[in-house]
């Protein structure tokens, strides 16, 4: 089923690609469109708390009255975790059941209301080393579509997967309006979001995504970030400190907006809620302007 | 629906599904349709013109209260996206675009997204309009149906085409009215724009046919808050359950004494009471069709008329869970194909001596020689009778008994049929009501075939000693190694076969096969017959 993509013989030469350096990548179904929702896909380096991020803000869009489905794009299908207190079954489950006659399939085999009202639904992986994880996103959104889900939402999460570059990896930026990155204070993390920036620019010249900023997580401080801000152009929307509450909350398998909303607890609340705002009301896209991998190092590296 | 046009970006020949309406369903008008026609000279220059002025035309000429958009399998092709050159013209007649991807999904399909999106559309139109403060109307025609204390509810699903919808439509609506529910809108079926947008009025649905109205009944359920029902009142039992389901949701108490009336024009405990009710026990029946017919078929057959259900299945796939769950009732492995050919080859393998299908199973069953009834769409003009013959409600359940009985009757009589076969007077007569004077051609024919084309060639056998025919059986009895063994009939033996009557037959052959198998002879001679009756009558 994969689709692929021709390039004029006069582009090969030239080294210029669609999908900017490297392979090409899984091409959408153009006739398959998300709608009127506003689209977020959340990235960032693996274990910056992606998912963490992605939930909450999931729950501070719906405390805004707002109709949130999240979609989970990492084969560890954990990214609905907090909302739906389970892992529930993957889309790509959910076609195995079938031998993949996606008609047969009903929209309560994949989607699972979660806290709060979010909608959530883990789009699943191919197996490790082989597939394609593009291929699992654009049959997500396809189903989605068919069951009219789509229709009657006015927020779309794609929580992305962590450390592979690759199609799956950029399929959920050919949907989104915005592409939110999760970093913290270090060095790897920034190193990782330069190289975000530089995916989205290329799929930006394709595709309606652009860059909304970033999202501090997990840091007391902001100053390398700041510093590597300043250099490219980004701007931090939300600032989270490294809080045992919001590890904790986790681990008992619930948002931060279900735990008691005390000094600290109530601040991050109240950040998430300001955050969600600020993204609903929309914000001028970034035009960030990617560092050489070497120039990082001399800008952040080794001190 | 009656004030809704459709145009349809199609080339030439596909206005034929006119005929449809026209010839089969025998309409008094043609659909509502128009077709942009575009020819092969017109792939040259720009179609999508064509279908812009296509479209003003028909606004125009037929000043529909609504407008679908949408292009034919052939069009899908030429990508000049219909809905959106619709919407562009900003036409004050509200468009609905549809997206029905021909190649991959089936007419029931398209007709339930229609649905869906017509019913979405028009009245999430109609709430913006009463949003906007100038119109205090709207709340008036509102109070109007609301005004009778009756508890009300719409029947969704019955369309054009439709099996027996007409007639369904009629035998529900005065159920409903019985039990002292109204019915506030019938939609699709001859429905207006404005009776869509009065649909939200009621308090509940009833879905007739999930397949074209459960897409738009789940919408309805989320945003109305109107519940619908889930039995389909087809057969006495369901019919029964379907009641109790509508009051329910009408929160009407259960009037025992009322309820004892409307049975009364059910004929189930005339034909229970009657000396011979059993003689048609255990029939081995084969049910196909789309989901909600065949699953209800199943059950009358099963519970109401005592069959044997050896198979079900089905054509809709996204009904394929729902046959599944029934098959497991039965004890049958859920057949789901749109492949006729699998259909057939399984009809083949389980000998039913009744088939409850669709206008395709027909085909089948005639090629076969196996008394068959049509339960479920598509079929054929002569399924669009004159006379009232509802599927559902309890008139209904008589309509089945007589259909599903009838065939099955004079398939019993074919044997006298056989016995004088070599009489003069039937020389060259075809006496089978089952069209037995068709021969089979199909090239996987059953032994059972076999028997009946042997026995019409009768009398010139070319072949007179040598073993005539050789059939291979499979170890049906669930052993790990499928044991395939060649076993020869003699001619004596098979000549004796042929003196037992063929509804039988089948099991006489079947059971001697085993008999040898399992005693390990290869030839089956008169004796193996006898000895295998003897030993299964044991």
């Amino acid at each position: 089923m994969l689709e692929t993509t021709s390039i004029p013989v006069s582009q090969i030469k030239r080294g210029s690609r669609p999908d900017g350096e490297g392979s090409v990548q899984v091409q959408l179904d153009p006739s398959v469109k998300i709608g009127n929702a506003k689209v977020f896909a959340i990235y960032g380096k693996g274990g910056i708390g992606k998912s963490t991020t992605s939930s909450n803000l999931s729950v501070a869009f719906s405390k805004l009255g707002k109709r949130v489905l999240q979609i989970g794009c990492d084969p560890k299908h954990d990214s609905t975790f907090t909302l739906t207190k389970r892992l529930v079954p993957t889309v790509i489950d959910a076609l195995e059941q079938v031998d993949f006659h996606s008609e047969e399939l009903r929209l309560e085999d994949f989607v699972f209301p979660g806290y709060n009202g979010v909608m959530c639904v883990e789009a699943g992986g191919p197996p490790a080393g082989t597939g394609c994880g593009g291929y699992v996103v654009g049959q997500t959104v396809k189903l989605l579509k068919e069951h009219h889900l789509l229709e009657d939402t006015d927020v779309v999460i794609f929580d992305v997967l962590g450390d592979v570059v690759c199609g799956g990896f950029a399929a959920p930026l050919q949907h989104a309006d915005r592409a939110l990155i999760v970093t913290a204070n270090d060095f790897d993390s920034i190193f990782a979001m330069n190289r975000i920036i530089q995916a989205i620019g290329a799929k930006s010249k394709n595709y309606n995504v652009r860059l909304g900023g970033v999202i501090a997580n997990r840091s007391e401080t902001t100053d390398q970030i700041d510093k590597f801000n300043h250099a490219v152009g980004l701007k931090t929307m939300a600032h989270f400190p490294p809080l045992d509450e919001i590890r904790k909350s986790r681990l008992t398998k619930s948002t931060l907006f279900e735990l008691e909303a005390t000094g600290s607890v109530k601040a991050v609340q109240d950040e998430y809620m300001r955050l969600a705002s600020q993204l609903w009301l929309g914000s001028d896209p970034l035009p960030a302007v990617p560092m050489k991998d070497r120039d990082i190092f001399d800008l952040l590296g080794f001190d | 629906m009656q004030d809704v046009h459709y145009v349809l970006h199609a080339p030439q020949g596909d206005t034929y599904a006119d005929l449809l309406f026209t010839m089969i369903e025998r309409l008094p008008r043609r659909p509502p349709v128009t077709y942009t026609t575009f020819q092969a000279r017109d792939l040259g220059s720009d179609t999508a013109q064509l279908f812009i002025d296509a479209l003003n035309d028909a606004n125009e000429r037929f000043k529909p209260n609504a407008l679908l958009v949408g292009a034919s399998c052939t069009a899908e092709l030429i990508q000049d996206d219909p809905g959106g050159l619709a919407l562009g013209l900003n036409l004050k007649t509200p468009v609905i675009p549809l997206e029905l991807p021909a190649y991959q999904r089936k007419e029931n399909w398209g007709c339930a997204e229609t649905l869906y999106h017509l019913v979405r559309q028009i009245i999430q139109r109609a709430e913006q309009k009463k949003e906007d403060p100038l119109p205090p109307v709207n709340l008036s025609t509102s109070s109007t149906a609301s005004t009778s204390s009756r508890p009300s509810c719409n029947i969704l699903g019955p369309t054009a085409l439709g099996f027996r919808h007409r007639d369904d439509v009629k035998e529900i609506k005065q159920l409903l009215n019985d039990l002292g529910i109204e019915v506030n809108v019938v939609a699709p079926m001859n429905a207006t724009v404005k009776d869509i947008e009065r649909l939200p009025l009621a308090s509940f649905n009833v879905v007739l046919y999930p397949e074209t109205a459960r897409t738009a009944a789940l919408w309805m359920e989320k945003h109305l808050h109107q519940p619908f029902t889930k039995t389909i009142p087809i057969g006495y039992k369901n019919t029964m359950d379907f009641i109790d389901e509508v009051l329910e949701l009408a929160k009407l108490p259960k009037n025992e004494a009322l309820i004892q009336q409307l049975t009364q024009s059910s004929r189930a405990s005339w034909y229970a009471a009657s000396v011979d009710s059993t003689y048609l026990t255990n029939k081995r029946v084969f049910i196909f069709g789309d989901a909600s017919h065949a699953i209800a078929a199943a059950r009358v057959a099963s519970e109401e008329m005592g069959f044997l259900v050896v198979g079900l299945g089905t054509y809709s796939r996204e009904f394929a869970r729902e046959i599944r769950e029934a098959a497991k009732l039965y004890n049958v492995t859920p057949l789901i194909t749109d492949d006729y050919l699998e259909v057939e080859d399984q009809i083949q393998e389980l000998h039913p001596e009744l088939i409850l299908g669709t206008q395709m199973e027909r085909h089948i069953a005639k090629r076969h020689g196996i008394p068959c009834t049509v339960i479920s769409a598509p079929m054929h003009v002569q399924d669009f009778p004159a006379r009232y013959a509802p599927q559902m409600g309890f008139e209904g359940s008589n309509v089945l008994f007589d259909t599903w009985v009838h065939p099955l009757m004079m398939g019993l009589e074919e044997h006298l049929l056989g016995m004088f076969r070599n009489d003069f007077e039937f020389n060259d007569a075809s006496p089978s009501h089952l069209g037995g004077s068709a021969q089979p051609k199909h090239e996987n024919a059953s032994a059972l075939e076999q028997d009946q084309h042997t026995l019409d060639n009768q009398g010139s056998s070319p072949e007179t000693q040598a073993p005539s025919h050789a059939s291979i059986s499979e170890d049906n009895t669930g052993e790990d190694k499928v044991k395939e063994m060649i076993q020869i009939w003699t001619l004596e033996a098979e000549k004796e076969l042929k003196k037992i009557p063929f509804f039988v037959r089948g099991k006489a052959k079947r059971n001697t096969e085993r008999f040898a198998k399992e005693t390990g002879i290869q030839n089956i001679t008169i004796e193996t017959l006898y000895e295998a009756k003897a030993h299964f009558s044991r």
